[in-house]
């Protein structure tokens, strides 16, 4: 191919109207052709370039103010990029209907992708004015914000990490900007924020490299200097530099105070850890009580708890269960901190091998299973939860689709016969933004209600009549695993990698359908 | 090494490769307006997974495998049937080369601004119009009125004068070192 020709149809390629037989030729070129490639890049180079030209000129990014480090400015193309990454991440945020990425992700919890540019990485005993709570690990929702009390622990996508005391009303403008109009707001800001900036009232506060506090109510703001240097750019007179250990205290008259900083009125890093740990530790206390009853429940067959770290037989916590299964082995998966932060107490299943094998012989009417887990990504079409090795008629079937939607089956007939079972789907419950999120996930097998329902932190999320020619009155199990599936003996190898990329804490399986108070409660007490 | 030091360190390196990246999810999905979009996901993925990657080993790299795992995602969400893709052994190639790719983009960036410059103002204009827009060619075409077949023309004849004006500017430089 002529590299005139060839250049023509690159350009036809990356302006979205080559044609089919054009992208083949095209492909096949690239394929065994280097100086092809190259042209590809530099042309493709041109395209990004040229939109960071046309990009970088509308007044929609005047307002954002360049962060003052030695890695933004280590290249003019460096920093346009940044800063048009960083307003390209908010305006998707902010904008969503903007592009088609979205069209297909169910409405409900996807929602949250589309909001925020700053993480809740914490929170204590934190009430939110007109917003019910926020699990910790989400984005932030953009707008305007009120705290009615507790304290929240947030992070900026660029770095600078905040503690919010309430009551408070802030804003986060940007990864690089915020406003507060009430409240105590302490921040740490890494060398790659500097620049980082908070509106008030009275001016703003812009970091030079730094930790400072700042309190804002209705007759006077101050600001503290806990480490390094800010700039105080007042809305009137010329900007004033504080250093360590400096501090200014506005009143609303317009006077102005130079006080000594003071650390005392703040919540800090470390004293907001130590309220989060031992807020989870009294928490994990109440759920280690309340499991005691738990485990006496004859309806309960099978209780697990993955830790701890290094143990390879978990034993089954059920009181009667005990007697049908002692225990589940460990394989391949390795041990991580739990739902509480206590290390090695959940299990790690990303290794493609990983799974824990049981055997639960028996015959079950109804069933009822619920598990903690944290999703890192649902890398295959079927991620498992809990399978019985092969599929026979009978064995139920627990697992997220790689959508997000729980999947729940027992095989009526033999595979591959038609109509071998009816599976059950909720709604999708997952997006990626909830990775770092520990949810409790439940299915429940009614036969006498003649129904399933899932449900997701104690709340149904769906529930469906199971149609009668697909009714299994008799539930058998006999080998089985989480996390992973045994024998891929029959199915399309390419489904036969099952295992599910994430942590699981606890797995619990019943002999009855739990109703939906009894799932809340089990919920409200397990919930970190 | 704490927390504060490894974001940092993980903000750094992520802004140092924000072009390459950009170009290799382009390189996947050219012609799609929405791979900026993609590419921004990327970012985003990448910084909620900062705590498991580990510092000093290849940042691009690991960068580049979360870049191809959201196109892959984006493709499965596009229910489109007449999709162009490459096959997966060029797509790797795309990626090596990309990630070795250091062709003074950062010159090549500032020549172009210089070589803008020299255009006639109306081809300028429409290159910013067109580079401006999400839209694709076609729409774009019917919007200003012009013949998509005319534009093409002209759009390609303006990259290679571009093209040929940055090869001018950072050809001498690339002799001396």
């Amino acid at each position: 191919m002529k590299p005139s020709a060839r250049n023509q149809l690159i350009d036809s390629l990356l302006d979205g109207d080559i044609s089919e037989a054009d992208f083949i030729r095209l492909e096949a070129e690239f394929s065994v052709n280097p100086e092809a490639r190259k042209a590809y890049y530099e042309r493709l180079a041109l395209s990004a370039m040229l939109q960071t030209e046309a990009g970088a000129a509308p007044h929609r990014i005047a307002e954002f103010k360049a962060p003052r480090t030695r890695a933004y400015l280590s290249g003019v193309l460096a920093m346009a990029a940044a800063v048009a990454a960083l307003f390209a991440v908010n305006s998707l945020f902010l904008h969503p209907k903007k592009s088609d990425l979205f069209t297909h992700e169910p409405t409900g919890p996807a929602e949250q992708k589309a909001s925020g540019f700053a993480i809740l990485s914490g929170q204590s005993e934190l009430v939110w004015k007109n917003r019910a709570s926020i699990a910790s690990g989400s984005l932030l929702p953009t707008g305007s914000l009120s705290l009615q009390s507790g304290l929240a622990q947030i992070e900026l996508l660029s770095g600078v990490s905040l503690i919010v005391e309430g009551e408070a009303d802030f804003e986060i403008l940007s990864s690089m900007e915020m406003k507060v109009t009430r409240g105590k707001v302490r921040a740490r800001v890494p060398e790659p924020a500097h620049g980082f900036r908070i509106h008030t009232s009275e001016g703003q506060v812009v970091d030079l490299g730094t930790e400072f506090a700042l309190d804002v109510a209705k007759e006077k703001s101050e600001v503290h200097v806990l480490d390094g240097q800010v700039e105080w750019h007042p809305k009137t007179e010329a900007k004033q530099l504080l250093s360590k250990g400096e501090g200014l205290r506005l009143e609303t008259n317009g006077d102005k105070t130079n006080i000594k900083a003071d650390d005392r009125g703040f919540v800090g890093v470390n004293a907001m850890n130590k309220k989060l740990a031992s807020n989870l530790s009294a928490r994990r206390a109440e759920w280690l009580h309340f499991i005691e009853k738990l485990r006496k429940d004859p309806r309960l067959v099978a209780l697990f708890h993955m830790g701890p770290a290094g143990s390879r037989q978990l034993p089954n916590e059920s009181v009667t269960g005990t007697q049908i299964v002692k225990e589940g082995a460990v394989v391949g998966a390795s041990h991580v901190a739990d739902r509480w932060g206590v290390s090695g107490e959940a299990l790690d299943f990303s290794a493609t091998v990983s799974r824990v094998r049981m055997n639960i012989p028996g015959e079950y009417r109804s069933v009822s299973m619920f598990a903690w887990v944290k999703i890192n990504s649902l890398d295959r079409k079927y991620n498992s939860l809990f399978l019985t090795d092969g599929h026979d008629p009978s064995e139920p079937h627990w697992q997220i689709m790689n959508d997000g939607r729980l999947f729940f089956a027992v095989k009526k007939r033999p595979f591959p016969e038609p109509k071998n079972q009816y599976a059950f789907y909720s709604p999708s419950l997952w997006n990626a933004s909830m990775s770092a999120q520990w949810l409790m996930l439940a299915a429940v097998y009614d036969v006498d209600q003649r129904q399933v329902t899932f449900y997701l932190n104690g709340q149904p999320i769906s529930q469906e009549a199971i149609p009668a020619e697909f009714m299994v009155e008799k539930v058998t199990i006999g080998q089985a695993s989480l996390c992973n599936w045994g024998l891929p003996l029959r199915d399309d190898p390419e489904f036969a990698i099952r295992n599910f990329n994430g942590s699981m804490d606890e797995f619990a399986l019943f002999s009855a359908a739990l109703t939906p108070s009894e799932i809340k409660d089990i919920y409200d007490h397990g919930k970190p | 090494m704490n927390a504060a030091s490894h974001e940092s360190q993980i903000v750094a390196q992520l802004t140092q490769i924000q072009m390459p990246l950009r170009l290799y999810v382009q390189s996947l999905l050219p012609g799609e307006p929405s791979a900026a979009d993609v590419s921004q996901l990327t970012n985003a993925k990448i910084w909620e997974k900062r705590a498991e990657f580990t510092l000093g080993t290849n940042f691009k790299a690991w960068a580049f495998s979360i870049a191809r795992f959201e196109v892959l995602n984006y493709r499965k969400q596009q229910a489109r049937d007449s999709r162009l893709v490459f096959g997966q052994e060029l797509e790797e190639t795309f990626a090596q080369e990309l990630a070795e790719e250091n062709d003074a983009l950062e010159r090549r960036h500032v020549a172009l601004k210089q070589c803008l410059g020299k255009l006639r103002a109306p081809d300028r204009d429409l290159l910013m119009h067109r580079y401006a827009s999400t839209e694709t060619l076609l729409d774009y075409a019917q919007k200003s009125g012009r013949s998509i077949g005319g534009l093409k023309v002209t759009l390609h004849r303006l990259r290679n004068a571009l093209l040929g004006c940055i090869e001018k500017h950072v050809g001498p430089d690339l002799l001396e070192s």
